[in-house]
């Protein structure tokens, strides 16, 4: 919105005989044309956009036309006159009036540093026109929901660091959400706005091509993942009579198809889970099948057990193949779903080790851990959601089952250690003001999504305000609001002197913060009467914005506490309730530990086990496997390797290098998981590298190979 | 009693399908260019024993998940007294894997009888000739009792396996269908990439291993032999 207010050069010489309201200026207006300068033009925005009186709107006109005509200025723009008319507003201590008179946009130079280089906020997010334009909106958008949606006392807690409000850029949409498929199965793609009406699929491909859409219209209106519940089940009753090449060909399509999706919205692909079972889950046994055509094909899913078995199978083949030039692919995620019912299931031994050699291979699988009667549906990095009781009766109509988290807030645990000085009673009192701040960030956003979408199918969230079954898409009564942490281990050391694994008393004090945290949730969850729910963030950038502000603001003390390389810049807290990532522990004692917080944290936890360059046998991972789901608490484990991609001869690697090992050329991509994703290395932030130098692969535990590693280990 | 000399937790290598701990001892009577645990072999100073005990009381943290312990070296047949140490570990509960070089076939076959071990993975190093084992292991061996060590693994009384160690100097194409053949022991032959990074013949170092897609066809080969 460019406008910029020109004086006329031939009309210069006439300037100072002139009256000043006949100022020779051109204002050149959004509207891409050019008027001539009007003092009233800054009357009636200061009319139209504060509460102040006419009066004062015209001395301040006056005031600002002197200025600027006795300082002979020979180009000004409107941001200069908006910030002129504001310092006269300041001067007259109306702060009120200055905020909703202030305006928005970025710098010459940052926008031109942000065209030329790349943005390391996400990792997921390429380089490029598109990303770009996201960039800028998001730049906008950041100010203003910190300047407009959220009030100043929760936008300054966000400035501060003591917590983080994720995707602000993103504020006009909810977090993320996770879907069935039985919705476009049922209702086509019918979506708002949009010229061509779909009726339900006939055909498998054109399911899959119903979902992909499906998929980026909600990637247009979520800021997050997009989780798809029971992939293989729901599109079972399209593959019956499908070869194994037709049904390996049609996975190929369905992976390819979302990890390419990188043509989408801001070059950035879609964030898919695709939830994934061997068995028939429970509360699907006795549910009427969806077939071609939107029609009931007059059986109950769980006579489509082969079909859905085949399909999951077909998919991991796809997986471990990987791309065309051997990497993992990074999107979609696979997510098998380990439950009671899936040891009583047929063939589960053959399928655990298929998905073991994946994890070993590739890394792909996640396997979580679904135990008793609990039935989950994860959608973001880690994050899940529990089935209750009015979902379980929703899955009869399993359209129905489409879920979302409105927001996701961080807490910087490390900040409120540094503000107890090493006082109980102090560290859990400021641990439930920050909560508190939290849940007022929670209320803001609601209301904000709430106003937009009362608009309905005309307003911006038309697609989530769509009703096809009696009730809009998004489901507002069945939203969750995550509260997320980051640097628990670090709290645990600021406050004990010790890190969690280095003492039995640390860890317990870790599980007493987070036990502490949960209750004040569910009082606060009663009180509110919406849904809060404890989460492990990401924080695939807010690790390294907390440690960088803690530094800032709490220094020296967090120089000894903060992870990583100060001298470079690359520093970190370590993740959600995570131990330490570089400390040598088994890894079944990490799995073991770290599982013992998952049952507090409702929204979903996992647990990584970094392979780097060892390549574990399929059969002792799922002996693994089987024990973390018999043995621990865990929620979910996921296996990751690293490899070495190279852009000179395409060729993939295991373990990160700095040269090719196959043509030794050095133009070569280091791969990984970053925290919940794998994407190249050198998209990431500098926390995430001062991480990863840390990063302990568990050499020593998962093979006997280098004698003396295995002997110091010893 | 023996020394122990290096303890590792937990494996998912080792034994097949299990986690499992792994016990390593020192001394060898082999001399294998390509063998990369040396230090083991010729300075077992340098290493600091471990005591039993505090392994079975760290071996016990671990209940429930680690299935077996493997025992290795150097060679532990070496030692009179292994035996012994067996007996401990099995009286723990825990099953026993022992990795060894076959040149002890008298103890492997006091041991597969009184029942003492679980699982035994012996190395085979290379076709079964004097030359081709002398040029694999460094030393002149006693074929004789590398047969007998095969013979009574292949009775079946226990689980076992066959493992070659591959490094492209030693064992051309040729060699290794050559051992195939002798053992015709199907899926339980495996082979195995050799490791450059630190072998006993520094010379080695710059050799690269065979290609990972080459030593899985050439497996798959001699597997097919029974």
């Amino acid at each position: 919105m460019a406008s910029v207010i020109e004086m006329k050069e031939e009309r210069k010489d006439l300037k100072e005989e002139l009256e000043t309201t006949d100022m020779a200026l051109f204002v050149r207006t959004s509207e891409e044309s050019m008027n001539d300068w009007n003092r009233q033009r800054i009357v009636d925005a200061l009319i139209r956009e504060t509460y102040i009186d006419v009066d004062t709107a015209k001395e301040i006109a006056q005031e600002v036309e002197d200025l600027i005509v006795t300082s002979r200025i020979k180009m000004i723009t409107a941001p200069l006159v908006r910030e002129l008319v504001d310092t006269k507003l300041v001067e007259r201590g109306l702060e009120q009036a200055r905020k909703m008179h202030t305006r928005l946009g970025m710098p010459l130079y940052d926008v031109d540093q942000l065209i030329l280089h790349p943005n390391k906020e996400n990792a997921n997010v390429p380089h490029g026109p598109e990303a770009t334009n996201l960039t800028l909106a998001e730049r906008i958008k950041k100010e203003y929901a910190l300047l407009s949606v959220f009030s100043q006392e929760t936008a300054d807690a966000h400035m501060r660091g003591d917590i983080h409000l994720h995707d602000l850029g993103f504020v006009d949409r909810p977090y993320c959400s996770g879907q069935s498929l039985e919705y476009i199965k049922r209702f086509g793609l019918s979506l708002p706005n949009s010229i061509a009406m779909a009726k339900p699929a006939k055909h498998p491909e054109v399911l899959l091509a119903h979902m992909v859409k499906f998929a980026a219209g909600l990637q247009s209106n979520f800021a997050g993942a997009i989780g798809w519940d029971a992939v293989n089940l729901f599109f079972a009753p399209y593959l019956e009579g499908m070869s194994d090449r037709e049904l390996e060909q049609l996975a190929q399509m369905m992976i390819f198809e979302f990890s390419q999706q990188a043509v989408a919205r801001g070059g950035q692909a879609i964030f898919t889970d695709l939830n994934l079972y061997w068995e028939i889950p429970k509360h699907f046994e006795n549910v009427p099948a969806i077939g071609p055509g939107g029609e009931k094909t007059g059986k109950n899913y769980s006579d489509y057990m082969k079909e859905s078995q085949r399909f999951a199978w077909a998919l991991f083949n796809v997986f471990m193949e990987g791309d065309g030039s051997g990497r993992p692919f990074f999107f979609p995620k696979p997510l098998v779903h380990i439950t009671e019912k899936f040891f009583q299931t047929p063939g589960h031994m053959d399928f655990l080790h298929h998905i073991c050699e994946v994890a070993s291979e590739k890394g792909n699988t996640y396997f979580v851990f679904d135990r008793g009667e609990t039935a989950k549906i994860s959608e973001c990095c880690r994050l899940s959601f529990k089935l209750d009781q009015t979902d379980l009766e929703d899955a009869k109509e399993p359209w129905k089952m489409r879920y979302c988290a409105l927001q996701n807030v961080t807490l910087n645990l490390p900040r409120i250690a540094y503000l107890a000085k090493g006082d109980d009673t102090r560290l859990f009192s400021k641990l439930t003001e920050f909560i508190e701040v939290t849940v007022k960030a929670h209320l803001e956003k609601k209301s904000f999504i709430e106003k937009l979408l009362s608009i309905g199918e005309r307003g911006p969230l038309a697609l989530l305000a769509m009703n096809r079954d009696g009730s809009p898409y998004l489901r507002m009564h069945r939203a969750s609001f995550l509260i997320g942490m980051v640097g628990l281990n670090e709290l645990v050391q600021v406050h004990t002197g010790q890190e969690m694994h280095q003492s039995r008393q640390a860890f317990k004090f870790g599980l007493k913060v987070i036990a502490h945290m949960k209750l004040l949730v569910d009082k606060l969850s009663g009180r509110h009467g919406i849904h809060f729910v404890l989460e492990q963030t990401p924080a695939e950038s807010t690790a390294y914005r907390f440690a960088k502000l803690d530094l800032r603001f709490h220094s020296p003390r967090s120089g000894d506490i903060v992870k990583g390389n100060i001298s470079k810049g690359e520093v970190y807290y370590t993740n959600s309730t995570y131990l330490n990532n570089s400390a040598v522990l088994n890894p079944i004692e990490r799995v073991r530990q770290e599982g013992l917080f998952h049952p507090l944290i409702e929204a979903g936890a996992l647990t990584h086990i970094w392979l780097g360059e060892a390549k574990p046998s399929r059969e002792s991972l799922a002996n693994f496997v089987i024990k973390t789901f018999k043995q621990t608490q865990n929620d979910q484990i996921a296996f990751s390797p690293e490899f070495t991609t190279c852009n000179a001869c395409n060729r993939t690697s295991r373990g990160l290098r700095s040269s090719c090992q196959y043509c030794g050329s050095t133009e070569v991509d280091g791969i990984t998981r970053i925290t919940g994703y794998f994407t190249k290395l050198s998209s990431w932030n500098k926390g995430k590298i001062g991480e990863l130098h840390n990063r302990y692969r568990n050499q020593a535990y998962i093979e006997a190979q280098e004698g003396e590693t295995v002997l110091k280990a010893g | 009693m023996i020394e122990i000399k290096g303890f590792l937790e937990t494996s998912f290598l080792d034994w097949p399908g299990k986690i499992c701990s792994v016990l390593f001892l020192p001394g060898c009577n082999f001399r294998c260019p390509y063998c990369h645990n040396h230090p083991l072999v010729f300075h077992p100073g340098q290493f600091a024993s471990i005591s039993l005990k505090q392994i079975l009381r760290h071996l016990h943290s671990f209940k429930g998940w680690v299935d077996g312990v493997c025992l290795t070296g150097g060679e532990p047949t070496l030692h009179a007294d292994f035996p012994l140490l067996i007996r401990q570990i099995k009286e723990r509960g825990f099953p026993v894997k022992l990795d060894t070089n076959g040149s002890n076939p008298e103890m492997l076959e006091k041991l597969i009888d009184k029942r003492q071990v679980d699982f035994i993975a012996m190395d085979v190093k290379a076709p079964l000739d004097s030359f081709s084992y002398r040029r694999s292991t460094g030393l002149s061996i006693d074929l004789a009792l590398i047969s007998k060590s095969i013979e009574i693994l292949k009775r079946g009384k226990v689980e076992y396996q066959f493992r070659m160690t591959v490094v492209p100097q030693l064992h051309s194409e040729e060699e290794i269908q050559a051992l195939g053949e002798q053992l015709r022991a199907g899926r339980r032959l495996i082979l195995q990439n050799f490791n450059p990074e630190n072998p006993l013949d520094p010379s080695l170092k710059e050799t690269n291993p065979y290609d990972p897609k080459f030593l899985k066809e050439m497996e798959k080969r001699v597997q097919e032999m029974v």
